[in-house]
């Protein structure tokens, strides 16, 4: 039976593409790679300024070439006339690929079971083939931070670039311990813990975060002693930030969190970066002092007190960056990763400038993972993270018409774009209801 | 001592007197502004003139009447007052979740004036929302439709007496899980949730016939006759059946939405408007035809199973077929920028301005069924205006005042930063809250001790 | 141990009043108890004998439980004891508008077994019009001896309940050989707390389903009418809440509406307007803005004798930024507004009397002078404790006031009552005299001495969320040196009850925290509760993950220790 039941099933295997091709319709538009030049464009390189009737020469994954005159000898010309040309937009704090429909549980996976976890890493469950991800890149975000959450040590975050089939493919070069801060804010409208209680637990946390800082010196002044130490990934994975392989990225949120963070890190050997930051804007000069780089966001969001101007997470980044802090945008966000550029144009209206926001989604975020030279600008010789758009692509009417990732040339085409197509004139109509 | 009791008294007094005044209506003229009037253009240097809360002109060169306060609004933008179709802002309770049908319960009794949320949506242009119930019942409670006139105590004045009734109905995912899957009773299924509807206006049928014998047969001497029960729940499903109530539905998936469409068909019912409406695009010609129209999120999906199939372009396809199409926030944060969420109209469809804007104006105002009173800049229209600096539909357009009957609620040059209308007296150190809670259809049944698989789940829309 | 041994001293003290009946019946007292006479007269004390009224020095001769006379030239019967005044004062006794002293909440009764939660039986959804506070009350709880104390010689009970409690009752704070009942059904106690996880749940419910209750009542009420009248018609169904309702909608009985917010107060009013019956406001907590209103609906008021506790304001640092001092004014301004509402209240000409629901006795002055510090005149501070409580329970004509043939209610303090050092010295409650000690002045209160709570035994829980409550049992037994339990809860995934082991149970003083885990989701949640034990009571709180806290207050089950 056994026997006959795979014989079958090996006929209708090699019948298969016989059948595909009776079957399918039309060709699927993949992601491709090649030398192609943009021609004729206005480029916004961000670091170099702007280029008026100006082309880009793409080749071998990277910019070759960004200025006039380059020569279209083998390239695949694609003109840009009366467009603009940007790099490709950063957004700093998502959990892209982690999550496809967040009430599913089991289609999330961003939050590891246990308090220390910080060997979780987030690459590992990225999926590729997430739909949320077409969805995004054709908004002109080319690559995000997908970051683990919940707990002390929820995991490892990692910087992808959002084309590819493999998460190494899709890796971009940057990971980072995350730490959440113990806070001492509530965590929501029906967080009822008395003032006390949050301050005891927030202290209770914040000394296990010390003894486990304190753990992972231990391990790592053993282990680089050569000791032969027990299997202990969580430890060695936090010995990574004491080694200063890794950075930390602390979420921290409430003015005086941020404040017992700068006061936690001071004198700790170790790089670290700030994400959140909801309220860095009453302590920006202390954060400015402290060099600390911060991931804030989300911008479209309501204001941490009610005694709060309305605008104040708008105005946020603006006031960090003015005070002089290095400033990325962040979404926060999965399947609306594609809004990234409406935060920052919100940043950008209310104190930012459309400058400084826009560094903010491509060079300050390159420069805080330490990859400005290979992404955050349109310059020769970083990665082919590029896009073209009829305006300003924050401008929420504008028209992205084409995306580059790591070079490869991205179809502007995903599900919300194919149902677009299937039903805007639906046949039949509305017969024989 | 006494004396000075006489003085308070005569100071409680008179405000008496003004508490049992009518709402404010206030009076001003705005000069020079690009007026996007919505139903008949864009007006380059043009003037509107609002008198005790009515729009009384709208053209160039109006001078204003004396006493009347003037604002140059050069090289603004004026636009009708935004409204927001779903909203659970300035409202103390939003679900009554524990029968699939609280046709009864009324919004407007847990109307909260003091919430800032109410403020928060003035500084982002919109003048009206419609506070729903939830949507954990297939049949909801009766929504209230707010006018945003902040700093009023008493919740009749921020309600806006002139709208007709609405209701909230839902299907789908939300009712099923709480009643099905949380309690074990009907709906479990798509299916149960039509037989619920199905069963609910029967009953009401029934119900209302009842009432009629009786009132017919205790005109007649000697009749043994006594007056049936009395149900608010049947008679609010009566007065749907009689057109009286609007009905609001929380609905996703296609299937759902023409199901609904047909049993509204079947029972003679055409006041409904589908809200979400995420699938509306796939059975637009249908809601065209037979319905209101739709009311969705410009761009939201995957945050639950039945909105992974959706489209941006949701809000495109439904205008482009015909169907009145507004855009909403279900939400305190994107109720403070549905401008923005409006212009999404035209990255995913490439709507123009006027349709795009619409979407925050006439078509909300239709489907709330005051489109005769608000919803565009019109001479005898209320005075419900927000001027902008920018374009509206621009990123980087940001709001500068509010009126609401021609008072000015918002004003971004001299408001103060801290609207609180109510502070604890016990407040040791303000709250901050870090991941807000938003207004939601399912604020409250989440945070139900029992449900608390629901709140892992994180299912709020 | 303290607390008992003090408590006997207080009885100890007592002079024992009489009773009219026993005294004729009973002849000889073994205890030595029985009083030798019912006659009393306090002498040349400073009398005031109604608010607004300055004092006198005059007699109060009190016989049988009434007032005999008030004057200088009293001519006392020889059988009368003689309770020398001259250095005392002499008031009305305090009515309380609103009381739960003496009040057991009845046990919930079992569901049926076809319970639906979207449609429950009346009495499992919290209403119970047919129940009366006399039932629930129980006049030698420790409770009314405390109030007593501080003065309050009549109260309005109330049951305890869910959005229709039941009728309140008018009873003295008298002997404990009476039944002490003055009046009953004087009130149907209703307030917009819905019921734990079943119709109605939320205010907005609670609110219709009022409205079903009430229509549905007066249209049982034609029916009934109907079938006195005309033969052939089918039997009316009086089901007890009907039944009960009947005085409510034909305006014999007031409903009293819990509202301590100025939005419940509204909403209190806004239902009056529509359905027409006849409303007292009771537990006013935040009432100025709507003063206005109250004065509008002509509607007595019961506020609550408490003020907001100045643990905020006193905690106000000065060494803060400007952005934290504008917050810490606004504060600091919704304080003074709050202790200043009682004398708008007064300002606004609206007779108002207090309800001490939820007040604990020792606070009663101290509430009292801090409202008059700010602005509520003593008159009518008194008038609220006397002659205005006795108005709106409909019984001026026998209290409230010092007058001969008024009741024996009176309160005799040390000094003026509202001075700083005043102590009330007897309270003399239907003839009967309670005598207390006179302290000198308080110590600085006494610390707990650290010796852990006696936990263990059975706890009744209850927990509050946003939807509404849930509750069930936890137990918790000495396990050596350590504490074990198990408690039981909602499960999370559906219907039904789970269990779940108690983890760390610590109690350190008054203080007992511990943990448990549930399932749900596929996710394990802990979750950790902790508050303080005072005496048989729980009051935590309770915080699950990343979702928030929650109210948590449970009350030990002493039925089941003893069962163990």
């Amino acid at each position: 039976m056994k026997r006959i039941t795979k014989a079958f099933f090996a006929f209708l295997i090699a019948l298969l593409p016989v059948l595909a091709m009776a079957q399918i319709d039309g060709e699927f538009v993949k992601p491709r790679t090649g030398k192609f030049l943009l021609q004729n464009a206005t480029v916004v390189t961000i670091t170099k300024g702007t280029l008026n009737n100006a082309s880009v020469l793409i080749e071998n994954g990277k910019i070759a070439q960004v200025g006039t005159n380059i020569s279209a000898d083998g390239a695949e010309v694609i003109d840009c006339t009366g467009m603009f040309i940007y790099p490709g937009m950063i957004d700093s704090g998502t959990r892209l690929g982690l999550v496809e429909v967040s009430s599913v549980a089991e289609t999330t996976d961003y939050s590891e079971v246990g308090n220390v976890s910080p060997n979780m890493q987030a690459l590992t469950a990225v999926n590729p083939n997430s739909e949320e991800i077409p969805v995004t890149r054709v908004s002109g975000v080319t690559t995000a931070l997908t970051v683990p959450s919940g707990g002390l040590f929820p995991g490892t975050a990692a910087l992808i670039n959002l084309v590819g089939y493999t998460p190494d493919q899709m890796y971009a070069g940057f990971k980072a311990v995350v730490m959440n801060f113990p806070s001492s804010a509530r965590r929501g409208r029906f967080d009822r813990r008395s003032d006390d209680d949050i301050k005891k637990d927030s202290e209770k946390a914040l000394k296990e975060a010390n003894e486990l800082w304190e753990k992972a010196t231990s391990y790592h002044s053993l282990k680089s002693a050569g000791a032969e130490l027990q299997y202990y990934p969580e430890m060695d994975q936090l010995a990574k930030v004491i080694s200063g392989e890794l950075p930390m990225m602390i979420e921290v949120n409430a003015a005086a969190d941020i404040q017992n963070a700068l006061e936690w890190i001071e004198g700790k050997d170790a790089k670290f970066i700030f994400s959140g930051v909801a309220e860095g804007w009453r302590v920006a000069d202390e954060i400015a002092e402290a060099g600390i780089p911060v991931l804030a966001g989300p911008v479209q969001e309501l204001p941490t007190r009610d005694s709060d101007r309305y605008d104040a997470a708008y105005t946020n980044p603006g006031k960090m960056a003015k005070a002089g802090v290095k400033v990325a945008i962040r979404t926060d966000e999965e399947e609306n990763v594609r809004n990234l550029p409406f935060h920052a144009a919100f940043a950008a209206a209310y104190g930012m400038g459309k400058e400084e926001a826009w560094k903010a989604v491509t060079i300050n975020p390159a420069e805080i993972f330490g990859l400005s030279d290979m992404y955050g600008s349109v310059e020769a010789g970083k990665i082919a993270n590029l896009i073209v758009a009829t305006e300003d692509p924050f401008e929420t009417r504008a028209q992205i018409m084409h995306v580059f990732i790591n070079g490869y040339r991205i179809p502007l085409s995903n599900r919300h774009i194919r149902l677009y197509q299937e039903f805007l004139d639906r046949s039949p109509g509305l017969e024989s209801n | 001592m006494k004396k000075f009791n006489y003085f308070l008294a005569v100071l409680l007094g008179l405000s008496i007197t003004y508490a049992s005044a009518q709402t404010k209506k206030g009076s001003v003229l705005i000069k020079n502004a690009t007026v996007i009037t919505v139903t008949n253009g864009t007006l380059e240097n043009s003037d509107v003139l609002v008198q005790d809360g009515i729009i009384k002109q709208v053209g160039q060169n109006i001078s204003a009447p004396s006493g009347i306060e003037t604002i140059d609004a050069t090289g603004k933008y004026l636009m009708p007052g935004i409204i927001d179709a779903h909203s659970h802002v300035a409202l103390d309770v939003v679900n009554e979740a524990t029968s699939p049908i609280v046709a009864e319960v009324r919004m407007r009794d847990v109307v909260n004036p003091f919430e800032v949320g109410i403020y928060r949506a003035l500084a982002g242009g919109v003048t009206i929302s419609h506070a729903m119930h939830g949507s954990a019942n297939v049949v909801g409670g009766q929504n209230v439709t707010l006018k945003h006139r902040w700093g009023s105590e008493d919740p009749a004045d921020i309600i806006m007496q002139d709208a007709p009734r609405t209701i909230k109905f839902a299907l789908g995912e939300n009712p099923t899980r709480v009643h099905g899957r949380g309690r074990g009773i009907q709906p479990r299924t798509r299916m149960g949730v039509e037989a619920i509807l199905r069963n609910g206006f029967n009953e009401a049928l029934q119900y209302k016939k009842a009432w009629e014998d009786y009132n017919s047969a205790s005109s007649e001497k000697g009749n043994t006759m006594v007056a049936p029960e009395y149900d608010e729940r049947l008679q609010t499903l009566v007065d749907i059946l009689d057109g009286k109530i609007i009905i609001h539905c929380h609905s996703y998936r296609a299937d759902e939405i023409y199901m609904l469409i047909n049993v509204a068909r079947d029972f003679g019912i055409t006041k409904l408007v589908f809200q979400h409406t995420n699938e509306g695009f796939k059975v637009a010609p249908e809601i065209a035809e037979y319905t209101m129209g739709a009311s969705v999120f410009a761009d939201w999906w995957a945050y639950k199973f039945e909105v992974y199939y959706s489209t941006a372009f949701n809000a495109a396809i439904l205008q482009k077929n015909g169907a009145i199409t507004s855009i909403n926030s279900d939400s305190a944060e994107l109720i403070r920028h549905l401008y923005h969420e409006a212009a999404k109209t035209q990255r995913y469809g490439g709507l123009t301005d006027d349709e795009a804007l619409a979407m925050i104006t006439m078509n909300p105002a239709k489907q709330l069924g005051i489109s005769d009173k608000v919803g565009s800049i019109e001479v005898g229209k209320q005075g419900d205006l927000v001027i902008f600096e920018g374009h509206p539909l621009s990123v980087y357009a940001i709001p500068q005042k509010t009126f609401v009957d021609g008072v000015k609620y918002f004003d971004i040059e001299t408001d103060e930063d801290d609207q609180r209308l109510r502070v604890s007296p016990t407040e040791m150190v303000e709250p901050i809250y870090m991941t807000q809670e938003d207004h939601r259809c399912m604020q409250g049944v989440e945070l139900n001790f029992s449900d608390i698989s629901q709140t892992l789940f994180n299912t709020n829309y | 141990m303290k607390k008992t041994l003090l408590k006997a001293s207080v009885l100890g003290l007592l002079v024992f009043g009489w009773i009219s009946e026993n005294s004729l019946l009973a002849q000889s007292d073994p205890t030595g108890k029985k009083p030798i006479t019912s006659t009393y007269a306090i002498t040349n004390a400073t009398v005031f004998s109604e608010p607004g009224k300055s004092g006198m020095k005059a007699t109060v001769l009190i016989k049988d439980g009434v007032i005999q006379g008030v004057g200088s030239n009293l001519s006392l019967p020889i059988e009368t004891k003689v309770i020398p005044g001259d250095s005392l004062f002499v008031y009305p006794g305090f009515i309380d508008g609103g009381s739960d002293a003496g009040i057991t909440a009845p046990k919930d009764p079992e569901r049926p077994k076809d319970f639906v939660s979207s449609n429950p039986p009346d009495e499992i959804a919290g209403i119970t019009p047919w129940r009366s506070a006399v039932d629930q009350y129980s006049g030698d709880d420790n409770k009314v001896e405390d109030f007593r104390k501080a003065g309050f010689t009549v109260a309005q009970i109330l049951p305890d309940g869910g959005m229709i409690a039941g009728k309140a009752a008018i009873v003295v704070f008298g002997s404990e050989y009476s039944n002490n009942v003055l009046k009953t059904n004087t009130a149907l106690v209703s307030s917009f707390r819905g019921s734990r996880g079943m119709y109605p749940g939320t205010a907005v419910g609670v609110m219709a389903k009022f409205r079903d209750i009430y229509q549905n009542t007066k249209l049982t009420q034609q029916r009934g009418e109907k079938y006195q009248t005309v033969s052939g018609v089918s039997r009316p169904e009086m089901t007890p809440t009907y039944t009960a309702m009947m005085d409510v909608i034909n305006g014999q009985v007031p409903v009293m509406y819990t509202a301590p917010s100025e939005l419940e107060v509204r909403r209190a009013i806004s239902l009056q307007k529509e359905l027409g019956f006849k409303l007292i406001l009771k537990g006013l907590d935040d009432y100025a803005t709507v003063i206005d209103v109250i004065k509008e609906a002509n509607v007595p008021v019961l506020i609550s004798l408490e003020i907001p506790d100045d643990k905020a304001i006193k905690a106000q640092k000065e060494d803060v930024s400007e952005d934290v001092k504008q917050q810490y004014a606004r504060v600091k301004e919704a304080y003074d507004n709050s202790i200043k509402q009682a004398a708008m209240l007064e300002a606004a000409g609206i007779p108002f009397a207090f309800t001490t629901s939820g007040t604990k006795a020792g606070d009663v002055m101290k509430s009292l002078k801090t409202m008059i510090e700010n602005g509520l005149s003593e008159q009518a501070a008194l008038a609220a404790l006397t002659t205005n409580a006795a108005s709106i329970l409909g019984m001026s004509r026998v209290a409230g006031t010092i007058e001969k043939g008024k009741m024996a209610n009176l309160v005799i303090s040390t000094d003026l009552l509202f001075a700083e050092d005043s102590q009330i010295k007897h309270v003399v409650v239907d003839g009967y005299i309670f005598d207390y000690e006179i302290k000198p002045k308080k110590k600085a209160s006494e610390e707990g001495d650290g010796t852990p709570a006696k936990v263990d035994g059975s706890w009744d829980y209850v927990t509050e969320s946003p939807a509404g409550s849930s509750g069930g049992v936890f137990q918790i037994s000495k396990d050596g040196s350590d504490y074990k339990g198990t408690i039981t809860l909602d499960d999370p995934s559906g219907s039904g009850k789970i269990n779940s082991d108690l983890k760390e149970v610590t109690v350190n003083g008054k203080s007992m925290s511990f943990s448990f885990d549930i399932a749900a989701g596929g996710m394990n949640i802990t979750i950790n509760v902790s508050g303080e034990v005072e005496g048989e009571s729980y009051d935590g709180t309770m915080s699950v993950d990343q979702f928030g806290s929650f109210p948590f207050s449970a009350t030990l089950n002493p039925t089941l220790i003893a069962n163990k």
